[in-house]
């Protein structure tokens, strides 16, 4: 009796949505109060203000879109959280500090500056090693790591994997204090990138900095996940990707090596974070031994956010959580300090309410 | 006679891999200080012109040396067993193990002689501890001199695993204890024993005593280990009901934790409420928060499994985290300070001031949990649970209300998770948010999984040996949460059912073929998310 059935399945449906609607008209009739009070009755912010936060929502969005990347990737074809992804960002990161360390003592005198150094001289060759240095590193750590963490556990319980990766990921993290020390480390641009120098952009009274390393992050970035989305959809490799993520015994039939696939999509992940890690390192200029953790975190909440196994929803959901971020202190009148609490909030609420992300993710529901 | 040098040439650079690390992490020189402590070969060495620290670091370099031969040298498939193919495959392995740390100790030893002071990025690399490295010569003396002894070393292991045994340790070992284990139970004078249950309550009445005992003989440092120690074991029983049983994957567990502990030291402590209750009264007010929290985060997540719960309890304890931790809750909750003077208990008058008497408390109230765990476990809820954490859509075929067991499961967890925060705050008479953070959860976890899920022994072993084992090994301190963080790996890689694990649980994980090429089959992806 399929009327029966439906009339079942609409009053089991209803209780959750009427909770859903109502709990969505309460906060959006709170932001529109919000924006009323914010924008027309008490402007506290300019408008540069609100530019200037925008920016760096954006920037770091394209960093947090890089990381998710690489987690839905993996998630795709494993579906398992790689837990340590945060912590070969970590790595990669390194990579780029002491390259960058390394360069800055290469002497590459000129006639008219007897100390000029080699970082100063070619940053863009210096840049380019950076990124060369952290993301092959960190790729060979995403290779090693699958080899020696997760490729035994392939076909056991889903919680194993789990283990084994929040274990990788305590392993690394230590490893990493024990072998740099625990201090937080000062990332060394090249005199170009001076962090905190940029164009300056009028903006309604006042100016809005656009400064030179998110420039250079956020076009690495959009370069990168172009470069990607064209792996994926384009080449041989990513065919056999996407053939792994749907059926691993089937495409192994097909004449796919199943394991070289999975190890080539860690490598691709690990050198996405490696990357992610050199460009954290550039914008925000810090890096030390626990550096991968929150953006790993909130990076997965954005692979989610955006339907995890779905790659141009990983990038939409960096950037959502980026921009939300920047701008959901001020939004909601909250402490900044609270904004990491936004993004776990977002990531709860996203989970219970549309578990299946913004774009939808690739696999079927029933897994949720 | 063809010898395939691929398997040397991989424990080679494997080994060398693990040594360099060894060596940048300092690790050699706590191990080489901790061999001087039980060897002393210092009068032999001295004549070679070493010290006594060189001289144990050789010791340790050498026994690395010859397990990279062992290694290099085991038997592999297909491989002729003779000794000069193993010796020929273990030297090549010492060989090349010796070149990759030659490198090292050049490259050390150059640099720091051209002045560059490396401990400014290692911090291990101090010239005190180059010094040893390169045994007081120059950098390519050294260099050679570690090559070859890592080649003979490598020969010396050689020798070794072709007299001592064939085939690879991990599976001898692997075999033989839980051989040894079934044969030795098999025995009719052991069974007859076993099946006596005088024999079961004398087991279980000894325990109890040794544990009795135990706070009175040992000193305020270990009795604050062993409270800590009971603390997790309540934690990870709590755990255990939620991920074991039920099978829901929590890792926001540490909320609740949290709140227990947060709801005594607030109601108990002068700053910055002034209540000044009794601890008595805050054991069942934090008890009973903590489970109408655990119920509050399960309604929403009801509908989700695995890795999706997993996500959406950790950014729960997150943002229970950062809340405590921010400047916005100071006047309710003292913010990133914590809170301190927290009350204790006190008993016919009598206030609970020495460690040894919270060790009292928190092992009755271990034993408590170990008693209603138990008669859940076997009772018609503890039985849904399991049918669910099997199978939810058969479960609730067979009449089982998913929502009353779901929302029963984390309730009970949570409690027992604030029972655990009440005592907590208690003891350290201080409570903080550095103490609620994710790594409680997960080491929470941890010890569930390690000690084996779903198994009550299981818990309390799992405790004794992630809270307990790292506090022996003090010497070691710098190094355990490395080696807790490979353990789990190499747990999950071994003996994924944990420790002692529940005997069905045993037969679930054992029973499962680990196939390269296979999805989980729908059974086991149900069974673990």
């Amino acid at each position: 009796m399929p009327k029966n059935n439906l009339i079942h399945t609409y009053r089991r449906l209803s209780t959750y949505q009427i909770a859903q609607i109502i709990l969505g008209a309460l906060f959006g009739g709170y932001l529109v109060w919000r924006f009323y009070d914010l924008f027309i009755a008490h402007p506290i912010y300019g408008p540069e203000t609100w530019v200037q936060f925008a920016l760096a929502g954006v920037i770091l969005g394209s960093v947090y879109a890089i990381i998710a990347i690489g987690y839905t990737l993996v998630y795709g074809i494993l579906f398992m959280i790689n837990f340590a992804h945060g912590d070969i960002m970590m790595i990669g990161s390194f990579g780029g500090y002491f390259v960058f360390e390394a360069l800055k003592v290469i002497p590459a005198a000129t006639p008219s500056n007897p100390q000029l150094k080699f970082l100063d001289a070619y940053p863009v060759i210096s840049i380019i090693l950076a990124f060369a240095v952290g993301m092959s590193v960190a790729a060979m750590s995403g290779y090693f790591l699958e080899k020696i963490a997760y490729r035994p556990l392939r076909g056991a319980p889903r919680l194993v994997p789990l283990i084994s990766a929040i274990g990788a990921s305590i392993f690394l993290e230590n490893a990493g204090q024990l072998l740099f020390g625990a201090q937080r480390r000062d990332y060394a641009n090249p005199a170009v990138l001076t962090r905190g120098s940029g164009w300056n952009i009028p903006v309604g009274t006042g100016n809005v900095v656009l400064t030179y390393t998110g420039v250079l992050t956020f076009v690495l970035s959009v370069l990168i996940m172009i470069g990607l989305y064209l792996v994926v959809k384009r080449t041989r490799l990513g065919r056999a990707m996407r053939a792994v993520a749907e059926n691993k015994p089937v495409a192994a039939l097909m004449g796919i090596d199943v394991d070289g696939v999975i190890s080539k999509t860690f490598i691709i992940s690990g050198a996405l974070a490696g990357a992610a890690g050199v460009m954290w390192g550039i914008h925000l200029g810090l890096v030390y031994y626990f550096v991968g953790f929150v953006p790993g975190i909130k990076a997965f909440t954005a692979a989610v956010l955006g339907g995890i196994g779905n790659i141009p929803g990983a990038m939409l959901g960096g950037l959502f959580l980026g921009i939300v971020e920047a701008l959901g202190p001020a939004v909601l009148g909250l402490d900044f300090q609270l904004k990491d609490v936004i993004a776990f909030g977002i990531l709860v609420l996203v989970l219970i309410f549309r578990p299946t992300g913004i774009l939808g993710e690739v696999l079927s529901e029933d897994k949720v | 006679m063809k010898t395939n040098f691929r398997n040397s040439l991989k424990a080679g650079s494997v080994f060398g891999l693990v040594t360099i690390f060894l060596v940048l992490i300092g690790f050699t020189g706590t191990a080489a200080s901790l061999i001087g402590k039980v060897v002393n070969l210092d009068s032999i060495t001295r004549g070679l012109g070493l010290t006594f620290a060189m001289s144990n670091l050789m010791m340790f370099l050498g026994l690395m040396g010859i397990l990279a031969g062992t290694s290099g040298g085991r038997k592999v498939m297909g491989e002729i067993d003779s000794w000069r193919s193993v010796l020929l495959r273990a030297t090549l392995t010492g060989f090349i193990h010796g070149i990759m740390l030659a490198i090292l100790v050049y490259l050390v030893g150059s640099l720091n002689a051209a002045g560059i002071k490396m401990s400014a990025y290692l911090p291990q690399l101090l010239p005190d501890a180059i010094l040893q490295l390169l045994y007081g010569r120059s950098p390519i003396q050294a260099a050679l001199f570690h090559l070859i002894f890592m080649t003979v070393m490598g020969l010396l292991g050689g020798l070794l695993v072709r007299g001592v045994g064939r085939g690879s340790w991990r599976t001898v070992f692997a075999r033989r204890w839980d051989g040894y284990l079934s044969e030795f139970r098999q025995r009719p004078n052991i069974q007859k024993v076993m099946a006596n249950p005088l024999s079961r309550y004398f087991f279980y009445g000894s325990i109890i005593l040794v544990i009795l005992v135990l706070p009175l003989v040992v000193g305020q440092y270990w009795n604050y280990t062993l409270g800590t120690i009971g603390i997790y074991v309540l934690l990870g029983l709590g755990l255990n009901i939620v991920v074991g049983l039920a099978g829901l994957l929590d890792l926001g567990y540490v909320a609740f934790f949290a709140i227990g502990a947060y709801t005594t030291a607030l109601l108990t402590a002068p700053e910055p409420q002034h209540l000044l209750w009794s601890f008595w009264i805050t054991v069942p007010i934090g008890v009973m928060l903590a489970a109408i929290a655990g119920i509050l985060l399960g309604i929403p997540v009801l509908r989700m499994r695995g890795d999706y719960l997993a996500i959406v309890t950790l950014g729960f304890g997150q943002i229970i985290g950062i809340l405590l931790k921010s400047d916005v809750l100071t006047a309710f909750t003292g913010g990133p300070k914590g809170v301190s003077n927290v009350g204790g208990p006190t008993l016919f008058g009598k206030p609970f001031s020495s460690d040894v008497d919270f060790v009292y408390l928190i092992l009755l109230a271990v034993l408590l949990i170990i008693f209603v765990t138990n008669r859940l476990q076997n009772s018609r809820v503890g039985r849904a649970w399991e049918a669910m954490r099997e199978d939810e859509t058969v479960a609730r075929a067979m009449g089982i209300n998913l929502l009353k067991t779901k929302l029963m499961a984390f309730a009970i967890g949570a409690a027992f998770a604030g029972l655990g925060g009440v005592l907590f705050a208690s003891r350290n008479q201080f409570t903080g948010p550095e103490d609620h953070n994710l790594m409680v959860s997960i080491n929470v976890l941890c010890l569930v999984i390690v000690g084996g899920m779903g198994s009550i022994p299981g818990v309390i072993a799992g405790a004794f040996v992630l809270k307990g084992l790292p506090e022996v090994l003090r010497e070691l301190e710098n190094y355990r949460v490395l080696a807790f963080g490979a353990l789990l790996v190499v747990m999950m890689i071994m003996r994924p059912a944990g420790l002692i694990p529940s005997s069905r649980r045993k037969l679930d994980v054992i029973s499962q073929k680990i196939t390269t090429l296979d999805r989980p089959d729908p059974d086991t992806e149900r069974n673990s998310s």
